[in-house]
């Protein structure tokens, strides 16, 4: 070949296309999403992080989950997440426009997590009722969604706490109990945030368990040990903290590594802080200490329970929506094997 | 002209080179040597440092409870850490040190401006510290291949702006009319780099894009680092260490033409592909898959030229270690695009996506195409600037078949437990659990695989601490894997 400039050209122009494909056409079809609403201006979706939810992102990306955990549920014709209750329906752009970094993910090591928080049992949202507080969730729940009593009585599944019981490694055996209401009718729009974070089917006993509680009296002692064998709720913000702590304490088969470095242990001084997780065996600190979350795992757990894509979206069919939650609701229709928690 | 009967002659230079010509081409390694050393040291220590950094990856992900109490050594920041050690360390500071002797020798003129590549390898070396340093110690961006904070990108863009500089005015200074093909492809990396290093630092972090184009931005840039970086530099080493070692011509100029404009033009549209049925517009993800399929034409004249140039000498990889990593890598650059372009389409990728199948075809890409070639291209370059020969051929082997086999056992460990990963993940009637458990077994197979590539690595950095060290051999013949024998050999060569 002879001469530069054909060469320079060359190089460049080849570069120059890629680069205006690959890039900025799709930011000039896809780059300037805004929230969406409904007619009055109500109903936003997606909202803005919170600051906490901000910091746990950079957790999050500090210690490399992403490198296990995809946050993106293909559509039902592209792979099983959404049979294996990943989520209700596939993920759109929008749902991520205020996620910063995205953390899509190459690789599931771990379970896809986009919709992680929406798995949690909706008394994240309210304090000290459901199921006697949840110590590790108080910092988060309010952050993440308007929270709404309502969401509660619409578990109504399953009330026996003894079916519970079973070791949360095999959720299948108590089929959800999800959400009677209707998502594609949102008579109550405030609420309708809520209500999604119950309607994915969590196919955890901890619904169950928790559904059971608000006829309960708030009780005094650790929350959960008569119904989840010590543990609680699955993926509820307590849960969270001691899966972070000590994986293999609530699923022996985990590959996940534990991140201890997230926490501290401090003597009790006066009394047990609401914070300290709760373990069992030879994960729980010697008598007279506790081990508390640092602020940092505190900002990765409301992280996740932030991730919620569960909230319909006009673009995207709810190929989810309107089929699966009848097999939701009805234990017959639960798939026999379901996702272990991780 | 050498005792051994391999000639070494330019590629486009007539057979009756004369005494000038040796003598220039001396002075001009003479005058490479200072920076390319730099160069090849530093990425031999980040090459030791990126081997022990994977070991660690490769056993804490199945022995998870392996240190993992200590917060810098969690998996999820060792492995970025390995991964960018990997990259900038290594692969891009060997691949810079190799470009700028291959351009000073195509250019024929002596280096010009030694302080700028020096002081582009000090400052290198100093963005990959304090990159690695900042992951380590929490600081990781969370983008893949672009971990690394800010302030060690801004260092390793200002050493980068260094060395291309170097390359530009080298090319200013050329001797001579005909631009040899390695030529078009080191000019095309060292221009492409800039652009894509800040396209992608700029559109994630300077203005970032919203939502799911940081995605999209940072595997466009993942893959355009991996084939017009990495791609661009080992062909080119390649299409010149091949011609030079047999003497012969390169087999077609044409083949060669299309091959590179080919490639440019759709290796660099890849990368979304790897993104398949993702919250994207599909049109993105199809071009990509359609761009990673039309690679295929880059890949055949590529493979045809070099194996036209090849035919008849294949007996030679018996004696040259440069010729054996050499042609080991450009073969392996065809097995990496032929998988790529199996684990793109739509039906595989939807097995595939998420596993560790994709870990492989990084390897392949990274290690047994680009490492290899660099590997093959330090055992040529490297006695030529300090004068001394290797000092054992039974080392050069052992590097070798450890590192052959190692990345070989490797690549089939992870994609074939990738497949089965993907085809248990895809099975909703089995907890996803047994889509881990059924790829572990290979997990482990593939640490022992990296026990013999840490092997592979510590033998080549003995061997170039001794060459380092003027512990070679002194003499004029070079260092062969097997005895040349007196006749028949010769003969056929």
């Amino acid at each position: 070949m002879k001469g530069l400039a054909p060469l320079f050209l060359g190089i460049f122009g080849t570069f120059a296309f890629s680069w205006v494909g690959l890039t900025l056409v799709p930011n000039w079809q896809i780059g300037h999403l805004n929230p969406q609403s409904d007619e009055e201006g109500t109903d936003i979706y997606p909202m803005p992080q919170s600051g906490m939810v901000r910091w746990g992102a950079r957790v999050y990306a500090a210690n490399g989950c992403v490198y296990c955990h995809s946050e993106q549920v293909r559509a039902d014709y592209a792979g099983a997440d959404i049979e294996r209750k990943w989520g209700d329906r596939r993920s759109a752009p929008r749902d991520y426009i205020f996620e910063r970094p995205v953390f899509l993910g190459k690789m599931r090591m771990g379970q896809d997590l986009a919709n992680i928080g929406a798995r949690a049992p909706a008394e994240q949202e309210s304090p000290s009722p459901g199921g006697g507080g949840n110590p590790g969730g108080s910092p988060t729940g309010p952050a993440q969604s308007p929270s709404s009593p309502t969401a509660q009585p619409k578990a109504q599944g399953a009330q026996s706490p003894g079916a519970s019981a079973a070791p949360q490694q095999q959720p299948a055996t108590s089929p959800a109990t999800s959400p009677a209401a209707s998502p594609t009718s949102p008579a109550s729009k405030p609420a309708a945030i809520a209500r999604a974070s119950t309607r994915i089917a969590s196919p955890s006993p901890a619904v169950a368990a928790v559904a059971a509680s608000p006829g309960a009296p708030p009780s005094a002692g650790p929350p959960w040990p008569e119904q989840t064998a010590g543990l609680p709720p699955m993926y509820s913000a307590a849960w969270h903290h001691v899966h972070l702590y000590s994986p293999r304490s609530i699923n022996f088969d985990s590959n996940m590594p534990s991140y201890r470095f997230l926490y501290q242990a401090r003597r009790i001084s006066d009394v047990r802080s609401s914070d300290a997780l709760q373990l069992t065996g030879s994960d729980a600190p010697p008598e007279g200490w506790e081990i508390i979350p640092t602020y940092d795992a505190k900002c990765l757990v409301a992280y996740m329970m932030a991730l919620n894509q569960s909230h319909p979206l006009k673009e995207v069919k709810s190929a989810g929506s309107a089929p699966a939650v009848s097999p939701a609701a009805s234990p017959s229709a639960a798939p026999g094997g379901q996702p272990p928690p991780k | 002209m050498n005792p051994a009967g391999i000639p070494l002659k330019e590629p486009s230079v007539s057979a009756a080179a004369g005494d000038t010509e040796q003598l220039e081409r001396a002075l001009i390694d003479a005058s490479t040597r200072v920076p390319v050393l730099i160069f090849y040291t530093s990425a031999m220590a980040w090459l030791i440092l990126g081997t022990l950094l994977a070991g660690f990856v490769s056993f804490k992900l199945h022995t998870p409870d392996l240190l993992s109490d200590i917060s810098f050594l969690t998996w999820g920041r060792v492995r970025p850490a390995h991964m960018n050690v990997m990259v900038y360390g290594w692969a891009s500071m060997a691949g810079i040190g190799t470009a700028i002797w291959l351009m000073a020798r195509l250019c024929r003129t002596v280096l010009r401006y030694p302080l700028l590549l020096v002081a582009g390898a000090a400052f290198w070396n100093l963005g990959v510290l304090l990159g690695l340093g900042g992951i380590l110690l929490g600081d990781s961006t969370g983008y893949q291949w672009l971990e690394f904070p800010s302030y060690a990108a801004i260092i390793l863009f200002v050493a980068y702006t260094l060395v291309a500089s170097w390359a530009v005015l080298m090319f200013r200074f050329r001797r001579g009319e005909q631009i040899y093909i390695s030529q078009w492809y080191l000019l095309g990396a060292f221009l492409w780099f800039p652009w894509l290093y800040a396209a992608g630092q700029l559109m994630l972090f300077v203005v970032p894009v919203q939502g799911v184009l940081q995605a999209a931005v940072g595997w466009w840039y993942a893959n355009n680092l991996l084939f017009l970086w990495f791609g661009a530099i080992g062909l080119g080493t390649a299409y010149y260490m091949i011609p030079k070692v047999i003497g012969r011509p390169v087999y077609s100029y044409h083949l060669a033409s299309i091959g590179f404009w080919s490639y440019a033009l759709f290796s660099s549209w890849t990368g979304m592909q790897r993104l398949v049925d993702g919250p994207f517009p599909a049109w993105m993800v199809t071009a990509s898959i359609a761009a990673t399929i039309l690679t295929l034409i880059p890949v055949a004249t590529v493979g045809l030229n070099h194996h036209m140039t090849m035919q008849g000498y294949f007996p030679l990889m018996r004696y040259s270690p440069t010729l054996r990593f050499t042609v080991f890598g450009a073969m392996s650059y065809t097995v990496f695009s032929l998988v790529g372009v199996v684990i793109s389409l739509r039906s595989v990728a939807g097995y595939v996506n998420f596993t560790e199948a994709s870990v492989a075809y990084s390897h392949l890409g990274l290690y047994a195409f680009f490492t290899m070639v660099i590997f093959g291209s330090m055992y040529y370059i490297v006695p030529r600037l300090i004068g001394r020969e290797w000092r054992y051929g039974s080392l050069i082997k052992l590097h070798f078949w450890a590192s052959a086999y190692g990345i070989g056992l490797m690549t089939l460990m992870l994609l074939a437990g990738g497949f089965l990963q993907g085809a248990s993940m895809e099975n909703p009637s089995l907890a996803f659990s047994e889509s881990v458990e059924s790829v572990l077994p290979y997990l482990r197979g593939r640490s022992l695989a990296g026990i013999l590539l840490t092997v592979s690595h510590f033998i080549f950095a003995y061997h170039f601490g001794l060459m380092l060290f003027g512990l070679g051999r002194k003499s004029t013949v070079p260092t062969f894997l097997n005895p040349v024998e007196a006749e028949g050999a010769e003969a056929h060569i």
